[in-house]
Parts: structure tokens; C-alpha cells; sequence
């Protein structure tokens, strides 16, 4: 049997202990370590799940993992994310879906010190959907916005998706997080756009009343300082060069936890809660990256990747077809893959060969990360809307589903205007790092 | 010992070694602010500090598992619950378990050789020159009360948790 068709053999047992509910870290490492030992043999193998776990758990570069989820999960717990929404709805009021394109704005605003789209969903169900619905909106409209709005937190940096990807595929973190900013702020706009439409479409969706004086619009405005000034430490700050990741990520968790004590949005049980909530994250995060490992040392040995370039190649496949075919295929996993286990599956094997077809592996993790984005808000298994449903149990999930659809369009634009611009991912890193 | 005292033992185990990873969170949070404050304001960083920040990070990653493991926080793909009955669902959770525990104890195996290979060289940090062995024997004392903690879950029911995901 040739490497390339264990490879592909390979794959498919991961997929079908996937089917069976093994843990994603379990089939990843189990497929990795007798993948491994049937094509080095035991002895190297052992060797390799002897230090991969260790070199993982004592990885200053995956220190960024828990600190940026500890920012976010300050974050959540601080309420900060209320005062955002009650600003954005002052300064974005007095015209028709106004409160619509206010949650999408907070949501935006809120990934800049979360990088996790689940917990922006949740957040933004607690503090926004009683608002959307005290002021008429439709419940399928209204989900539709705060689901949407949350899964823009995975492009808009501190992402956590990102930080796992960088780690996985050997790019450059900083350069992943300035690429997503763009895409981030451009898909916001597009899901903005898309409220809007849907409001001017279906007025009985989005009965706005809310209309603010200049000044009270301009006083809103200081309400998000913090957000602002805690993007622009940590964000800012690597993007500038002050500060390595982790030391932003550092700098983000102790800022939100000492801005949260100031504010007296925070207590000491708040705080110890956010602690401890971050633990058990990473915790789950760190094994998946551990079983990854194993798993890409066996991806590469099977030379997989080049099989399927060369079968592309064979076939007269242009990049383009390629990149649709993978889109597709993302699509596909997205209806019953969670998006972390999503990545790692599929980027030892995806990255070399849209490297191969001249695609920048930068642009390529972008558009890696917006369908994870489509998986989590896409019917019937897309996450955000789960947790949506789990916050306020008594919106229907069909209602759920019927407002979520509209938004779908915009991930599938942004990914479009990608192709056609590929600055919209590129610029930023190009200008920060050269 | 029955069931109920055994899996309150294995429930302040967990909250043990959540509580140490939780403070190593914290102390890697703190030295590394320090550091950069000190390199900034005074010209003066923290010379260990990324020594130190990997050494707390091996406090927080081997400890910090065991709660997704007694909690079956992990994550899986639960598409077949729809497909097949109840009693098939926790056949298959089960299952999970047991290749949780035997997947850890590979681990712990494979490790040992080059945590003793450490011990045998004598390496040390660069910087903070703590033996790496003590890593090593931190990381195996982790991961042995994550294995307790993974076989403690066979004691618990096999209920399904749908809130638990990480993007």
C-alpha cells in the first residue's frame, strides 16, 4: 500500500471515529500515532507522542491561548459588552433597523477583547435581545443579527481560531491577526448591509423608533473607551512590534481584569469564575492542538497533499477550481464539524497545495476561518444558533433559522471580493510587517 | 470505597489541579505584565521571564485537562444522536471513555523516556536554570491525575452536554 493511499485511509478513520463521537483530540491522535508507526515504525513513533505532548504543554508561543481567552473571558463576565450595546444603539438610532445594525456593531466592537464567537452569541443574547424585542423586532431577525454579529469574532483579532491556526499551519501570528482585521470590519459592514435590506424589505421586522440628539449621540461615545483603549494596547501593540503575542495577550488579560475592578463590574468571584472558565477552555483547546501534531507528522510522511495536486494537476484544474472545489467541500464539513476540529483537519492537507497553486497561505487561513464563520451560523448545526436558542429558550429554533438565512449571503460576498482583492486580507500584514 | 466517595475524591482532585493551573494562568499573566512594564519604564525586563512563562505553562496544560476529562467537557461531533437510540449514545460515550484513558496512558508512556533522558542529561532552562527534568515530573504528575480523572468519568452518567464548544 503506497503512503498516499494510507494517507487517504487515514482520513477516512478520522472521519468515521469522528461519526462515532470520539473526541477530536482521540481521533486525531490515534490516527496520527498508528498512521505513524506503520510508516516509521514504533520505536520513532513513541519517541514522537513522548515529546509532541510535552512540547505543546511548554510552548511560550501557545501561552497566547489561555491569556487571550481570559481577556475574553473578563470580558463576558465584566458586563462590558452592555455598555457597548447601549452606546452603539445611541449613536446608530433614528432610522429604520438602526437596533440591528447596533448589535451587529457591539458584536464587532466585542471581538476586539473576545476571541470567541460562541461566547459573543452568548453575551450578545443577554444583553441585546431583550432590547430588539422590548422595541418590536421580529425574534428570527433579531437572533438572526446577534448570531451573525457573533461569528465575526473569529476574523476580528484577538481570535483564538487564529492562534490555534498559526500554530498548526507554522505561519506568522501577528501576521494572521492583522490579516483578519479587514475581512472582519468588511463582513460586519456586509452583515450591516444585509440587516438593512431586510428591514427596508420586511418593515414589520425592525419597527425602529429610537431617535437620539446630536449631543446625546456624541456624550455615548465615551462609553466604550475601554473596549477601545484595551484593542488598542493589545492589538495596536502587536501590530506595532511593542509587544511579542503573548505579552499582549498578558497585557489584555490584566487590563480587562483591573479596567472591570475600577468600573466595579467585576468582583472577586466574577473574576475567579473567568479564571477557572479559561482553564477548562484551554484545556480542551491545548489536547485538540496536541493530537494535531500527531496528525500532521502523519499527513506529511503520507505525502498526501501531493497526490491530490498532482490528481488536480492531472486533471487540468486551474487554482480556481481548486479553491471553489475546497470551498465547497468546507461547506460540507461545516454541517456536521465544529470549527477548530474543522481547521485541524483539514489544513495539513489543503495548505500545501494552494500553496502550490501560487495562493498566499495568509489569504488562504482568512478564507479558512470566514466558512468556519458560515459553519457556525449555517442551518441545522451551526453552533451560534444553539447557544442563541440556549439563552432564550423560548425563540423557536425554526424562527432561529429563518432569521439567520439572509446573513449567509455576506460570508459568501466577502469571500468573492477576496478573490477579486486579495489586499482585503493582505494589505494590512504587507504594511505592518513588509 | 464506593461510588459517591470516589467520585468526590476524584472531584477535589479536579478542583486541585484546576486551582494550580488557574494560579499558573495568573502567574504567567502577571510575570510577563511585569516584564514588560520593567523593560519599558525602567529599562530593566524580567531576565527568567520566558523561562518562566513555559514553566507555568506545563503547570497549566498538564493540570488543566482534567476537568474536560472528568466533566467530558472534550470536544466530539454528536450528528450520529439523532440517528441512533439513546443506549447506542452512551455505548459509544462509553467507548470515549475508555479510549480517553488508554490514549493518556500512551502518553504517559511514551514520556517517560525522555522525561528520564532529561533527568540523565542534566539540561536546565537557559535563563532560569531550573532543571528541566522538574518540568517533565510536573507534566507526568499532571497527567496522572488527568488519567484518574478520565477513569473517574466512567463513574459518571453518561449524559450529553450540547453547550460546551470552544470557537
Amino acid at each position: 500500500m503506497s503512503s498516499s493511499t494510507l494517507g487517504a485511509l487515514g482520513v477516512l478513520a478520522l472521519f468515521i471515529m469522528l461519526f462515532l463521537r470520539v473526541p477530536v483530540w482521540i481521533a486525531l491522535t490515534l490516527v496520527g500515532f498508528i498512521g505513524n508507526a506503520i510508516l516509521s515504525g514504533l520505536q520513532p513513533t513513541f519517541a514522537l507522542a513522548g515529546t509532541v505532548p510535552f512540547d505543546v504543554g511548554s510552548a511560550y508561543t501557545l501561552s497566547v491561548v489561555p491569556l487571550f481567552v481570559l481577556m475574553g473571558e473578563v470580558a463576558s463576565e465584566s458586563r462590558l459588552s452592555g455598555e457597548l450595546f447601549q452606546a452603539a444603539r445611541v449613536i446608530l438610532s433614528g432610522f429604520r433597523g438602526g437596533l440591528a445594525v447596533a448589535t451587529l456593531a457591539a458584536s464587532a466592537l466585542f471581538g476586539a477583547v473576545s476571541g470567541s464567537s460562541l461566547a459573543n452569541a452568548a453575551t450578545m443574547t443577554r444583553m441585546a435581545l431583550p432590547e430588539l424585542r422590548k422595541a418590536g423586532y421580529d425574534d428570527g431577525f433579531a437572533t438572526g443579527c446577534i448570531a451573525a454579529g457573533g461569528s465575526t469574532d473569529i476574523l476580528i483579532p484577538p481570535s483564538i481560531i487564529l492562534v490555534i491556526y498559526a500554530a498548526i499551519a507554522e505561519l506568522s501570528l501577528p501576521k494572521l491577526l492583522a490579516a483578519g482585521l479587514v475581512p472582519g470590519l468588511v463582513l460586519t459592514m456586509l452583515y450591516m448591509g444585509v440587516a438593512l435590506i431586510v428591514a427596508y424589505v420586511r418593515p414589520k421586522y425592525a419597527p425602529d423608533t429610537e431617535n437620539y440628539t446630536l449631543r446625546e449621540r456624541i456624550a455615548s461615545l465615551r462609553e466604550p473607551w475601554q473596549f477601545m483603549a484595551l484593542f488598542v494596547v493589545t492589538i495596536g501593540g502587536i501590530y506595532a512590534g511593542v509587544f511579542s503575542p503573548t505579552e499582549a495577550a498578558s497585557i489584555g488579560a490584566f487590563g480587562s481584569i483591573f479596567l472591570g475592578i475600577i468600573g466595579r463590574r467585576l468582583g472577586v468571584k466574577d473574576i475567579l469564575r473567568a479564571i477557572e472558565n479559561s482553564v477548562a477552555v484551554s484545556g480542551v483547546l491545548l489536547v485538540i492542538v496536541m493530537g494535531a501534531n500527531l496528525f500532521s507528522f502523519f499527513i506529511v510522511q503520507t505525502h498526501l497533499p501531493e497526490l491530490l495536486l498532482e490528481t488536480a494537476r492531472a486533471l487540468n484544474l486551474s487554482g480556481l477550481a481548486v479553491m471553489t472545489m475546497i470551498i465547497l467541500g468546507y461547506i460540507v464539513l461545516g454541517c456536521f464539524l465544529e470549527g477548530i476540529g474543522m481547521v485541524l483537519i483539514t489544513v495539513p492537507v489543503f495548505q500545501p497545495i494552494i500553496v502550490k497553486f501560487g495562493y498566499d497561505p495568509i489569504w488562504f487561513a482568512i478564507i479558512v476561518v470566514i466558512m468556519v464563520e458560515v459553519g457556525l451560523i449555517h442551518p441545522p448545526v451551526g453552533m451560534n444558533l444553539f447557544v442563541i436558542q440556549a439563552q432564550a429558550p423560548d425563540v423557536k429554533i425554526g424562527a432561529i433559522y429563518r432569521g439567520v438565512v439572509p446573513f449567509l449571503i455576506a460570508p459568501f460576498i466577502l469571500i468573492v471580493l477576496m478573490f477579486a482583492f486579495p489586499g482585503i486580507a493582505l494589505w494590512l500584514p504587507k504594511l505592518f510587517y513588509g | 470505597m464506593n461510588r459517591d466517595q470516589t467520585l468526590a475524591l476524584l472531584e477535589r482532585l479536579r478542583v486541585a489541579q484546576l486551582r494550580l493551573a488557574a494560579v499558573a494562568l495568573v502567574v504567567m499573566m502577571c510575570v510577563t505584565v511585569a516584564d514588560v512594564f520593567l523593560r519599558y519604564v525602567f529599562n530593566s525586563p524580567i531576565r527568567s521571564s520566558y523561562d518562566m512563562v513555559e514553566a507555568m505553562m506545563v503547570l497549566f496544560v498538564f493540570n488543566g485537562m482534567s476537568t474536560a476529562f472528568l466533566q467530558r467537557r472534550n470536544i466530539v461531533i454528536d450528528l450520529i444522536d439523532s440517528f441512533v437510540g439513546r443506549r447506542s449514545v452512551r455505548v459509544l460515550i462509553r467507548l470515549s471513555d475508555i479510549l480517553t484513558v488508554a490514549v493518556l496512558a500512551l502518553f504517559i508512556y511514551a514520556m517517560l523516556t525522555p522525561a528520564l533522558q532529561s533527568y540523565g542529561y542534566g539540561e536546565r532552562k537557559l535563563e532560569l536554570g531550573l532543571p528541566i527534568y522538574i518540568e517533565w515530573a510536573a507534566a507526568l504528575i499532571g497527567i496522572s491525575g488527568a488519567i484518574l480523572c478520565a477513569a473517574g468519568a466512567f463513574l459518571m452518567p453518561t449524559t450529553v452536554r450540547h453547550d460546551e464548544t470552544v470557537e
